[in-house]
């Protein structure tokens, strides 16, 4: 009976210290985090709209398992710009990440910038360098994104594939493609033209708001 | 006596008991993350520092818990140690933590960590724990670092982010993926046995003599 | 270790433990074990693999230049230099002369594009000897192919040189174009199935050095099958079931999928079909054991081509039925006659 008092008081002591140590830690880093994140975030938005001084989130729920996000980044006289939105998508190992700036006819590309890839390095993850990102300022998404191989682009549309990294260039193309789909479904263009852009977004907020 | 003890404690980790050569313990790591230097000495850091804390939270309690839960108990502490590490690398250094990966989060079931806990922490005072975990992770953190360089330079042509070969090397990307982990790793093992074996022949010559 | 003659062994009576013969001189075919009565030598198989590949060689000269030949005479002066320093440091006899390292050697050459860098070429010589061989304990002991193994590992080191190609000299887009797509890059990744048939049969496209001429490969293979020293079943079983296999899939969709013809005639499918699937050390001994190793890895690398990452999976179809070749050894070896029903 003894041991068995012994056993409990055990684990509840270890549970209850560890609960209220990492509750302690938490508070102080969560905030950290979600701001690091967010730094991360805004980052690329004004990478892939370089004229965009801040930005709206608007956020429309699709279906049950579909919610696009997109970023309509402002000027400092508030005017929109174009439109960012992430890209996301299977690559040759992993989901492959792409920030994407889209111009407000969602015609042609602003930048993008690639977040996360698991490519294989020296070869798909070439996808991050700029000689690679930098062919997608100005190329027309319609009707759609293509790449070619081993020469240089002959249409406005096209973009050349690293070569010996044909799958991870498709990927980043492939996921170009289906998510202004998926914005141009979601959002249709004079919708976009309605959004009030004169407030501030309140996701630009003190992040320790954020804490779930 | 007594500091002649401590340093044998701190010395073994360094290479009698090397975790990841000697041991074959903390593989995992071992393979995963030594792409480049920086990301061993990182994830050997984390190790090392929860492994200190690990030993030193379970020796001073080796008295009070009981045995039939020590595991259990073992576990919510190094989770937490793992956690708070987690938390703190990703709040301070966002772009190690995002190389890491799970890695961290995956020290937790380590097996150096709960194995130093039941092979010595729970059976030895505060201090000579101490002396055991610092020299263990020493070692871990040194052998991460030497599989990171190695790793590193062939790989990528660099050793802490300092290109040092030239344009005519051209990097072997074999080195970055998990083949070329094993294939360091298997060198290395052989190597540390080689000349443990040759230090022990050389020993055993010399007692004869 | 040593010397050894097993003369009067027989598979039965021969554990799976026993070292394979090294004797370059005594009367025995290496293979892993169990061991046969073998009245050729060594040396003198190797040999005629080595004239076998003559056809292939001179292929690759005509429809790729000269740099073929160097690059052929470079992977076997560096295998036959790995070898010798090798056993030098092991302090094991000499043996580079009985013509394994030279077939390691051409072979690793003929899976390479003309324009790999002669440094990559030395280094996948070493790697294919040295940990493809010689770490496992030389030849006879060594569980994969070692060529197929250097090729894997340069594959890996350099994955955008070994897959740089050029057209041939002998086609007129080689002018305009530096790199070209190989037959099965362009079906996988372009969705082209329309390259002539006959390019293929005779060589005329881009690929490594021995892949592309069919004709120079069966030449050699037949010459090999004439002397006695390849067994049917392994070439003919790998390439059928690559054959039925993908038939399946192109009887299901013609328009998405090459056909059988095209399978067996693009890529490394002839090479490896008739020096590395045929490897003695490398594939098993028993007839049950030879028709699993071939079935399962025509399957694989047809899988591969038709929904793996790669266009070409033909090298690591074969590697990978290596792995299991002790296994299949062990478990398809014949039951003695006359013994009671256990044996393990």
């Amino acid at each position: 009976m003894n041991n068995l008092v012994k056993i409990l008081l055990n684990l509840i002591i270890v549970g209850a210290f560890s609960g209220a140590v990492l509750a302690a830690v938490f508070s102080v880093a969560d905030p950290m985090i979600q701001a690091n994140k967010e730094k991360e975030l805004k980052e690329s938005i004004f990478k892939v709209l370089p004229e965009a001084k801040d930005f709206k989130t608007l956020e429309k729920v699709l279906g049950p398992e579909e919610k696009v996000v997109i970023y309509l980044g402002v000027d400092e006289a508030r005017n929109p710009v174009g439109v960012a939105f992430k890209a996301d998508g299977g690559g040759f190992q992993g989901n492959i990440g792409v920030m994407v700036g889209l111009s407000l006819d969602y015609l042609k590309l602003k930048n993008i910038e690639i977040l996360d890839q698991l490519e294989t390095p020296g070869l798909g993850d070439r996808i991050r360098e700029a000689s690679f990102k930098d062919q997608f300022k100005g190329v027309e998404v319609q009707p759609k994104v293509e790449y070619i191989k081993y020469k240089k682009p002959e249409k406005p549309n096209q973009i050349q594939a690293i070569t010996g990294a044909t799958i991870s260039s498709d990927a980043v193309v492939k996921n170009i493609n289906n998510a202004v789909a998926r914005l141009a479904r979601a959002f249709p263009k004079e919708e976009l033209s309605k959004v009030d852009t004169s407030a501030a977004d309140p996701a630009v907020k003190p992040a320790s708001a954020e804490v779930k | 006596m007594a500091g002649n003890s401590l340093f044998y404690e701190f010395k073994k980790g360094l290479w009698q008991e090397i975790p990841p050569f000697r041991l074959v313990l903390g593989t995992c790591p071992t393979l995963a993350v030594t792409n480049s230097a920086v990301n061993g000495i990182a994830m050997g850091l984390a190790t090392l520092f929860v492994l200190l804390f690990a030993n030193i939270i379970i020796s001073a309690l080796r008295k009070y818990v009981a045995m039939q839960v020590r595991i259990a108990a073992y576990v919510v502490i190094i989770a937490l140690l793992v956690t708070v590490t987690d938390m703190f690398m990703a709040a301070m250094f966002p772009p190690i933590s995002k190389a890491l990966g799970p890695y961290i989060p995956l020290i937790i079931v380590n097996c150096i960590i709960l194995g130093r806990a039941e092979a010595f922490a729970q059976k030895n005072p505060v201090v000579p724990s101490i002396a055991d975990a610092l020299g263990i992770g020493i070692g871990f953190t040194l052998s991460l670092a030497t599989m990171g360089v190695i790793r590193e330079l062939l790989g990528f042509g660099s050793i802490f982010n300092v290109k040092l070969l030239g344009e005519w090397f051209e990097p072997w990307i074999v080195m970055i993926l998990p083949a070329g982990a094993f294939l360091v790793y298997g060198g290395l093992v052989a190597a540390v046995n080689w000349i443990s074996s040759r230090k022990e022949a050389a020993a055993k010559a010399a007692a004869e003599a | 270790m040593e010397q050894k003659t097993l003369e009067t062994k027989e598979i039965k009576t021969a554990p799976p433990q026993e070292p394979p013969a090294q004797a370059a001189t005594a009367r025995l075919v290496v293979s892993s074990s169990p061991h046969f009565l073998n009245t050729e030598s060594v040396p003198k198989i190797m040999h005629s693999v080595v004239m076998a590949l003559f056809p292939a060689v001179a292929a690759s000269v005509y429809f790729f230049g000269w740099r073929a030949l160097l690059l052929v005479i470079v992977c076997v002066a560096a295998c036959l230099g790995t070898e010798y320093a090798f056993q030098r440091i092991r302090n094991k006899p000499i043996k580079i002369y009985d013509g394994s390292a030279i077939i390691t050697g051409m072979l690793l050459a003929m899976t390479l594009p003309v324009g790999f860098p002669i440094f990559g070429a030395v280094l996948g010589s070493v790697f294919a000897i040295g940990v493809g061989k010689q770490l496992f304990g030389g030849l006879g002991y060594n569980i994969f192919n070692p060529a197929l193994l250097g090729r894997a590992f340069l594959m890996a080191t350099y994955p955008v040189l070994t897959t740089t190609w050029v057209w041939p000299r002998t086609m007129e887009k080689a002018v305009d174009a530096v790199t070209a797509a190989t037959p099965l890059a362009m079906a996988k990744f372009e969705g082209k199935l329309d390259v002539p048939l006959m390019d293929m049969i005779l060589g005329n496209t881009a690929g490594s050095l021995g892949e592309t001429s069919a004709v120079a490969i069966i030449l050699g293979g037949l010459y090999l099958r004439y002397k006695g020293y390849i067994n049917w079943k392994l070439p003919l079983g790998y390439l059928g079931t690559i054959a039925a296999f993908s038939a399946v899939f192109w009887l299901a969709n013609p328009a998405k999928y090459p056909s059988p013809l095209f399978h067996l005639f693009a890529g490394g499918a002839m090479l490896g079909a008739w020096f590395m699937v045929t490897d003695m050390v490398t594939s098993p001994v028993t007839s049950l054991g030879q028709w699993i190793f071939v079935i399962v890895a025509g399957i694989l690398a047809v899988v591969i081509r038709l929904f793996g990452g790669l266009p070409e999976g033909v090298m690591y179809s074969i590697l990978f039925m290596n792995a299991f070749v002790p296994l299949l050894n062990k478990h398809t070896r014949p039951k003695v006659f006359g013994a009671a029903g256990k044996q393990s």
